[in-house]
């Protein structure tokens, strides 16, 4: 099982152009609230600094107080309101912002090749869709904003300063060296750590949901013992990769906590030394010292914020990766002039030099029954994946009529053959949209047909709501077999001229399956079909069998010829059905 | 790993309780440094206000390089503190999770299936994914939220040394503040419920379509899965849109509620300082106190929001930590009786011996395992079932699953190295693993794998196929060379070619034992010994597959599938 590729970081920074540049609107508006926000938050500072000269002045009336201190309160007032405004905004856009990002990623997921789907690993794609999403969402709904805000504020508190004092606010630069050094230092070494915090964190919860999902082997089987010294060694790294990053942390934070403090020292000592020879008033070196300690919050969160927003790019390189992904199918392509299936000189390998098929040539003519026998790792679904179309063979061709059909445009192949698998996978959602899927604008009296041709009709008429019951993993529960049932019901309603059934009824119990052989053969009537059989007696029911040994068909002929001709197939026969037993 | 300890599980209360006491010295120490770090933010405002008055305002260079050097000192202090304030919260943070984790961990392990036929599997690795987290949260907190209500009680002495009035008015207002941004709480909680509900709809239909994908790209609906994710996207995004208010409101009523306290003691102070009872570089002091308040107050509110998680989590770990395992060794076990040689039902009429391979055919899949459970003690009540004359029930538990081993319908591998999930309990070599798997016809999987024998398994085995997985957990039955082994449709998933193979090398693999196979393959059952026809609970009829297939028509309709 392979895994989908992840964008390049251009790429992702391409992408993020491209969304910066559709929501620049709001964007430019919702920064430019956050700028007021910060401007009229620095106000009070500046009116302490007032108050401050006036004191020293001892000019200190009780009306200039109640200006003062009005206006103190005013800003205030207007900083909440601002902040309320801009964050609202900012809530908003990130939402959408978000959602869009959500649907983009889902509408290319849907659009993966079938060959690609076949190919890559469910859990890849289920952690895409779980983990990087989540991750996605912290970042583009709280990172980035708080992010951009802090840079406004702390940008808009530089401006400040620089027109309360440029010469104070020199000071205030000492703590940037360390902060920056510091810090680069930081993410470059805790980053891993982080990963592989949540690594071991991921392995700790597999542990747990394997032993808990596992409980009656672990029972059987006296693992308990076991699987609690895997859970205690899980969870001491989990507590090692805890110890590195707060190892890392142990030497940032008190060096950026230093640093800031540092800067206010400084600050104080410089302004105060400006305002002890006249050259500044003693308000503004308290205004520019109060700055210098309102400033540390932003740059404290727009350092912090820095790991979150790796985070997200990683997400988003993972996320974007899947759209990379492009269908080679072409739109529109000729029309096939029968339904033969050609299978000729094929060839496919997995691995380059290690062919699963070897020159294999077959044909299929329209309605017939063909089964494929062999024992495990023979080729034999390889060979039925090539016949469905959903990956081209490496030397060779494979053909309905005359047209090739891994080169056929998608929804033109699925009018002509179906891949059925022993997957019953059922959807959330109503009994309609699970069959409406194979094709969408059914009538229910279409649907009912479909049903009732797989013996199904009755089961779906006495569910509480019929059509309309919730299914899938929150609605209501269906057996293995009724699962299987809409399954099949699916494939009427999609109506390929050919089946290719990949064990399609082998997990189940032969019980159950024996109800269900009728539903199958509803389903097969008229059609062609090509069976990989772990059973024989869909294999007695051919009108051919082809016996795959090794990549290369071995036998090929009628269940009688092949019998007759006492070869691999003849022996597996006898010792499937005991002579004795024999009643036909 | 230390050991966790025995919980107390009166209730979440309790429970939390519990984690606390055990780590009662690291919450003390984390409340001291979290204390000194946040006076030391106070104080660095007192140290601004010194310098204004007695160095910049009074003409003092030396004072001015007195105080700042005391601001850089402060910021040592708070240096220091806070980094062993976060070490001890981190640590605060690991006891109470891993605690939990690990106490869930032996729960888990020790309950056999009791546990996961109440609760469902996925609750059971949330509690460790997320309620194990989420008190280690509360726990991180607790220290800060306790340094906050200090540091509070200590800027408000400061305050009302200097002046009653305003040392009252922080007093009073920081809890009134407290209380005054609950009401915010409540809406907005209400709407990121919404919004969370809406999102794990979302998540659940993302996950459905990439778990049904193989079958949208095969058969089509694309668009429509595409179109009601698009809807249920937008029904999130409409949640979200209306948490933003409430969420806005919260975060700037808690800049504006302090925002007011800050007005009223900076205008009751510019007061005082034109009276001449107060310097300006106190009033600066002052105003520095009152916007420092709100760091206690938002840690306040943060870890109201905390404990009541950190509640809810702790009473899902103690619903799960209740439940019992109900298969229970006797009061008064007895020894096991050595080699076993005979094993009867007497309900069922089965009955095994030491040395021979049987089978058992039943009308529906669910009698065949029913009747695993019995023999194997999966369920409390065994009566009628002996061991050489014994009865099942007077023994150990774990004597029972040394000597009669159950491979179920479904068995499940574990992550690991292959040769020692083959052989979990003591040492194999290698020759008897091999000979174990290919009496399983199971040597072209392990040629597949790079490393033999010490490939790691992944989670769940789910690297390998359903019939793969099958032959290597019946090479893990076989290894356990039990006295008794049952078998539950130990080849339901592997090729005829396989299962034949398979058939053919079970009774020399169990020459010295008692096997009992569940199946309904003819490849397996002309391989028995005896086979047994079980219907309506009881053995019908007994003989070998030939003999069932000549006289028994219901024999014939099962395995057979010939209509009757």
């Amino acid at each position: 099982m392979s895994q989908l590729p992840v964008a390049g970081a251009s790429e992702v920074r391409a992408h993020a152009m491209i969304l910066a540049r559709q929501h620049r609107g709001e964007g430019l508006r919702m920064l430019s609230l956050y700028a007021l926000a910060a401007a009229v938050a620095l106000v009070p500072a500046w009116i302490i600094g007032q108050i401050t000269n006036l004191a020293a002045h001892h000019q200190l009336t009780s009306a200039l107080i109640t200006r003062e201190v009005g206006g103190l309160l005013a800003a205030s007032l207007a900083y909440a309101g601002l902040s309320f405004l801009a964050r609202r905004r900012s809530y908003i856009l990130g939402e959408k912002i978000f959602a869009q990002l959500r649907e983009e990623f889902l509408a290319s997921v849907l659009a993966l090749p079938l060959v690609e789907v076949e190919r890559t690993s469910t859990g890849d794609l289920l952690s895409r869709t779980t983990n990087d999403i989540d991750a996605l969402s912290r970042t583009v709904r709280f990172a980035v904003p708080e992010w951009l805000v802090a840079i406004v504020q702390a940008l808009i508190t530089i401006v400040a300063m620089l027109l309360v004092s440029p010469l104070a606010s020199l000071a205030g630069l000492v703590s940037v060296p360390l902060l920056y050094f510091s810090t680069r230092r930081y993410l470059r070494f805790a980053r891993p750590g982080y990963v592989r915090e949540r690594i071991s964190y991921a392995t700790l919860s597999g542990t747990v949901a394997e032993t808990s999902e596992g409980a009656r082997t672990v029972d059987a089987h006296r693992l308990g013992r076991r699987q609690r010294d895997r859970i205690d060694a899980n969870v001491r790294e989990n507590f090692y990769a805890e110890m590195y990053t707060l190892l890392m942390r142990l030497v940032w934070f008190p060096t950026v906590e230093t640093a800031f403090s540092l800067a206010v020292a400084t600050t104080l000592a410089w302004s105060g030394w400006l305002a002890l020879h006249h050259s500044i008033s003693v308000g503004a070196a308290t205004t520019v010292t109060l700055y210098v300690v309102q400033i540390n919050d932003p740059l404290d969160r727009i350092i912090s914020w820095l790991d979150e927003l790796q985070i997200g790019q990683t997400s988003m390189a993972r996320l974007f990766g899947v759209a990379t992904v492009r269908d080679d199918r072409p739109a529109h392509g000729p029309t096939p002039t029968s339904e033969t299936i050609t299978v000729e000189h094929v060839s496919y390998a997995y691995r380059e030099g290690r062919d699963v098929l070897r020159d294999v040539s077959l044909s299929v003519r329209a309605g017939e029954r063909l089964a494929i026998v062999g024992p495990s790792g023979a080729g034999k679904s390889t060979l039925g994946r090539l016949i469905a179309g959903i990956d081209a063979p490496r030397v060779g061709s494979v053909r309905v009529g005359d047209v090739e059909l891994a080169s056929m445009p998608l929804a033109a192949l699925r009018r002509h053959v179906a891949l059925v698998t022993q997957e019953h996978h059922i959807f959330i959602g109503t009994v309609r949209d699970n069959l409406a899927l194979a094709q969408p604008d059914a009538t229910d009296e279409n649907l009912l047909r479909a049903l009732d041709a797989v013996d199904a009709l009755e089961w779906v008429q006495a569910l509480p709501e019929r059509l309309d019951t919730e299914l899938g993993t929150t609605g209501h529960a269906l057996t293995p077999a009724q699962a299987q049932q809409l399954a099949l019901a699916r494939l009427v309603l999609a109506d390929p001229h050919t089946l290719v059934l990949d064990e399609a009824t082998a997990l189940l119990d032969p019980r159950a399956a024996r109800h269900l052989e009728r539903s199958l053969a509803a389903v097969l009537a008229g059609r062609t079909v090509i069976a990989i059989a772990h059973r024989l007696h869909t294999a007695h029911d051919a009108d051919r069998v082809c016996v795959v040994v090794d990549g290369r068909i071995a036998e090929l002929g009628t269940h009688d010829e092949l019998v007759a001709l006492g070869g691999e197939y003849a022996s597996l026969w006898r010792s499937w059905r005991n002579e004795g037993a024999r009643d036909s | 790993m230390a050991d966790p300890g025995t919980p107390d599980i009166r209730s979440a209360r309790h429970y939390l309780f519990w984690l606390a006491r055990l780590q009662r010295g690291t919450i003390v120490a984390a409340t001291l440094c979290a204390t000194a770090w946040m006076l030391s933010q106070a104080l660095l405002w007192a140290a601004v206000g010194g310098a204004v008055d007695h160095g910049i305002a009074a003409g003092h260079p030396s004072q001015l390089w007195k105080w700042a050097g005391l601001i850089a000192l402060l910021g040592v202090i708070q240096a220091v503190s806070g980094a062993l304030r976060h070490q001890l919260a981190v640590t605060n943070w690991m006891r109470a999770a891993y605690r939990t984790v690990q106490v869930v961990g032996r729960h888990v392990t020790a309950s056999g299936t009791a546990l996961t036929d109440e609760i469902p599997s996925g609750d059971i690795v949330n509690s460790v994914g997320a309620d194990a987290p989420r008190i280690g949260m509360a726990f991180d907190s607790l220290a800060r939220f306790i340094g906050a209500i200090i540091s509070w009680l200590i800027v408000s002495a400061i305050l009302l040394s200097s002046s009653h009035l305003l040392g009252l008015i922080v007093l009073i207002g920081v809890p009134a503040l407290a209380v005054l941004t609950t009401p915010l709480m409540r809406p907005l909680h209400t709407a990121q419920a919404a919004q969370r509900e809406a999102t794990g709809r979302l998540a659940a239909l993302g996950t459905d379509t990439v778990a049904g994908l193989r079958i949208l790209r095969g058969i089509g609906g694309e668009e429509v899965f595409l179109r009601n994710y698009r809807v249920q996207s937008g029904l999130v995004r409409r949640a979200g849109v209306r948490a933003a208010v409430p969420q806005a409101a919260l975060e700037s009523g808690q800049l504006l509620l302090p925002a007011i306290l800050t007005s009223v003691v900076t205008f009751i102070g510019a007061h005082e300082v034109a009276r001449g009872t107060l310097q300006p570089g106190q009033l600066v002091a002052f105003f520095g106190y009152a916007t420092f308040l709100t760091t206690p107050l938002r840690e306040v509110i943060q870890y109201t929001i905390m404990a009541t998680r950190a509640y809810v989590g702790a009473g899902k770990v103690v619903r799960l930590l209740s439940i019992e395992a109900t298969v229970r060794d006797p009061a008064q076990p007895r020894d096991w009786p050595g080699r076993v040689e005979r094993v009867l039902d007497e309900r069922s009429g089965i009955h095994l011996e030491r040395g021979r391979v049987y089978a058992v055919v039943t009308e529906t899949p669910a009698e065949s395992s029913a009747l695993a459970d019995r023999l194997g003690r999966f369920i409390p009540n065994v009566e009628g079932v002996t061991v050489n004359g014994y009865a099942l029930g007077d023994f150990s538990v774990s004597d029972t699953r040394r000597h009669i081993v159950v491979n179920d319908i479904e068995p499940r591998l574990f992550s690991g190295e292959l040769r020692y999930e083959l052989v979990p309990h003591g040492t194999s070599v290698d020759e008897r693993i091999l000979a174990a798997l290919n009496a399983v016809s199971a040597l072209d999987v392990l040629d597949a794998l790079d490393d033999g024998l010490a490939t790691r398994v992944d989670e769940r085995g789910r690297s390998f196929s359903g019939g793969q997985r099958q032959r290597l957990a019946l090479a893990r039955a076989f290894l356990t060379e039990a006295d008794v082994l049952i078998l539950v449709e130990p080849t339901s998933a592997v090729d005829t070619h396989t299962e034949g193979r398979i058939a053919a090398r079970l009774g020399e693999m169990r020459r010295e034992h008692a096997t009992l196979v569940a199946s309904t393959s003819p490849l397996m059952l002309e391989r028995m010994d005896t086979v047994f026809l079980v219907s309506g609970g009881q053995v019908v009829a007994e003989g070998t597959h030939d003999h069932l297939v000549a006289s028994s028509a219901l024999y014939r309709q099962i395995v057979l599938r010939e209509d009757s």
